[in-house]
């Protein structure tokens, strides 16, 4: 998928910098950030609403809020665009 | 500009991180515990590919009810119709239990019943699932680090590099710092994945890159034009509907499904797909299923059932998506989303290409190595095939592999790296172009509709194969603004190569056969077709033979051969 609009809510407060967010992306949505020891949502139009750092976190500090009309279908059909 | 480079020097490189390769680096140890066996993924090796990301549904052959050669029959006939190599289909299902007891030693939660036999859910006379816990690779990484795997996340291989005809080692750059590595390698496995074109949520990863740097590099391809997978999805959440092909009604509410099926198939077919461009364009659609009348007797429902008894790893990731979903998914409208799934990189029985010294395993070669006959594969109508397949090739590659790197060191070709150095970074110096997204919309249009992919014709593949060469020219001119975008234009020109080379060989195959559907060529025609069409980069050029399908040999003959 690219360019979807999919949301990622963070909260820098709970999160213990395990890394595992970062880890568990697979599409490098999440950059870690060294200094601040915390994941940095660089790159959210790549989102492919996986869920893996939402599932992954053990402190829930992430919410993947997903923009389903954002994902095209790729068919000819209007409807299915 | 002026990039790091650093040299690296390994027995073994494995290339890409998911359940394939990390199979193949243990299964490398095991041979041999003295060669040094070197991962690089470019995400992070544990969490990528797709094995953690699907349904954790492994296939799984009951072999005190049925053997390996009757499933070979069975598959000829229903599945892989005269295009598959029957003696890799017997070991892949003779090496069932030996593979899921191997899963089982590197770490796999498999589900087991009080008697210590595996939890096995039959789907058919002559099918099983059994399910895995999501976290297999991460349980498998941990494996490969205490055999000495040396890991490298965030590297992702650019070129192979070859000496005299073999492989000598890949050049690789790091998506975060763009570091440059030169990697001497005697063997390489190529675990990279399939070409999914960046349209499905799980299939996100298989981008096609590893196909892509062994076409570059002179390995044959072969069935590329069975890389058009697509499957039934809910059209709001796009969340898949296993099986959902069973139960489809049109507007007026009448069984379409009973159209194109008549009794019991394994699995999704492109007759499904075709019965619902058919039904749009008679002005019947919407489809949506409909579970309250079966479409044939005695069939199952979607989903994969069983598992655990306490929440498994998985669980949280399919809780998620559930929920996310549920006020989403209204109705049960149903369309078809292009997958691909193209494995075209060519391989014999121990998984080497057509280059000595480079193999390629799992959803890089599953059709190239013709064992899942005339169907994309995974999933190959066969559910669970995907997983299972990849632990198999990397088992299968390991002796080859380990053996050929006893031989002497190989010659890094500095020309060859200065040459690979330039064609990496070019999008990052180019002061403007297109983006890497400009060339992918245009990819994703062409394979995207079911009519220029899935139910062919030659017009319509011609259609899709102009927008590919326009997709060509246009990624000539890409930019990168970044190291994560570079990776983007990389991927970009892979899907463009994969692409054109999905349309040439379809527009070649004038036949139907299995999962290839032709609108103007609908029989199946074996005095003609035979054959396996073989793709080849020569001198930049790219090529098209046939090499004939050698039925003589195996068991199962087309009628009258």
């Amino acid at each position: 998928m690219i360019d979807t609009k999919h949301t990622i809510l963070y909260d820098s407060e709970k999160c213990i910098g395990c890394k595992l967010c970062y880890k568990a992306c697979f599409v490098d949505v999440i950059r870690w950030d060294e200094t601040k020891k915390q994941p940095v949502f660089r790159y959210v139009e790549d989102c492919e609403h996986c869920f893996s750092c939402q599932a992954v976190c053990p402190k829930d500090c992430i919410t993947v809020i997903p923009d389903y009309s954002s994902e095209r279908l790729h068919q000819t059909f209007d409807c299915y665009r | 500009m002026k990039y790091e480079i650093k040299e690296l020097q390994t027995d073994v490189l494995v290339v890409g991180g998911g359940v394939g390769g990390l199979t193949a680096a243990i299964s490398v140890k095991e041979c041999d515990p003295d060669l040094s066996v070197t991962i690089i993924e470019k995400q992070t090796t544990g969490y990528a590919g797709k094995a953690n990301k699907g349904g954790g549904v492994l296939q799984y052959f009951d072999l005190s009810r049925m053997t390996p050669e009757e499933f070979a029959e069975y598959h000829v006939h229903a599945i892989g119709c005269f295009l598959g190599d029957q003696d890799l289909m017997i070991k892949y299902v003779s090496m069932n239990n030996h593979m899921f007891d191997k899963m089982v030693e590197w770490g796999g939660k498999l589900p087991k019943n009080e008697d210590g036999s595996y939890r096995v859910m039959p789907t058919g006379p002559m099918t099983a699932m059994i399910t895995v816990d999501l976290d297999v690779t991460l349980q498998f990484r941990r494996t490969a680090e205490k055999l000495g795997v040396k890991i490298f996340d965030k590297v992702t291989m650019s070129d192979l590099l070859t000496d005299k005809g073999a492989v000598s080692g890949a050049t690789a750059y790091s998506i975060l710092d763009g570091t440059f590595y030169v990697i001497s390698a005697k063997t390489v496995i190529l675990a990279t994945g399939s070409q999914n074109y960046r349209i499905g949520s799980m299939w996100g990863s298989g981008r096609g890159d590893g196909i892509a740097a062994a076409y570059r590099s002179g390995a044959q391809m072969r069935n590329a034009e069975f890389g058009n997978f697509a499957q039934l999805v809910k059209i709001r959440s796009h969340n898949e509907v296993v099986f959902g092909e069973n139960f489809m009604h049109n507007r007026l509410n009448e069984n379409v499904t009973q159209n194109f099926r008549k009794e019991r198939e394994p699995d999704i077919s492109s007759t499904a797909i075709r019965e619902w461009y058919v039904q749009m364009c008679e002005g019947n659609g919407p489809i949506h299923l409909d579970y309250g009348s079966q479409a044939w007797g005695g069939g199952e429902r979607g989903g994969h059932g069983g598992g655990n008894a306490k929440p498994s790893y998985g669980e949280k990731f399919r809780m998620l998506n559930m929920k996310a979903a549920m006020n989403i998914d209204t109705d049960l409208e149903v369309c078809p989303l292009f997958l691909g799934e193209q494995s075209p990189v060519k391989v014999g029985h121990d998984m080497q290409t057509s280059i000595s010294g480079l193999f390629a395993i799992g959803d890089a070669s599953y059709c190239g190595s013709t064992a899942p006959g005339a169907v994309p594969a995974p999933p190959g109508r066969n559910r669970g095939s995907g997983i299972l397949n990849a632990v198999f090739s990397g088992i299968m590659c390991a002796e080859g592999a380990a053996k050929n790197a006893k031989t002497a060191a190989p010659r890094v070709d500095k020309s060859q790296v200065e040459v690979s150095l330039q064609r990496t970074y070019a999008p990052l110096e180019r002061k403007d172009g297109c983006t890497a997204k400009d060339v992918i919309r245009i990819i994703q249009s062409a394979v995207g509709p079911m009519e220029q992919s899935v139910y062919m014709r030659a017009d319509r593949i011609a259609k899709a194969l102009d927008l590919v060469l326009q997709a060509k020219e246009l990624a000539k001119t890409m930019k990168a603004v970044d190291f994560h975008d570079l990776l983007a234009c990389h991927e970009a020109e892979a899907m463009v190569l994969s692409a054109e080379m999905q349309f040439r060989a379809a527009e070649m195959r004038k036949e139907s056969r299995g999962w290839f559907l032709r609108e103007d060529y609908p029989e199946m025609d074996n005095d003609n077709w035979l054959k396996w069409i073989i793709v080849k980069n020569e001198n930049g050029q790219m090529t098209f033979s046939t090499e004939d399908v050698p039925y003589e040999k195996w068991a199962v003959k087309p009628q009258g051969k």
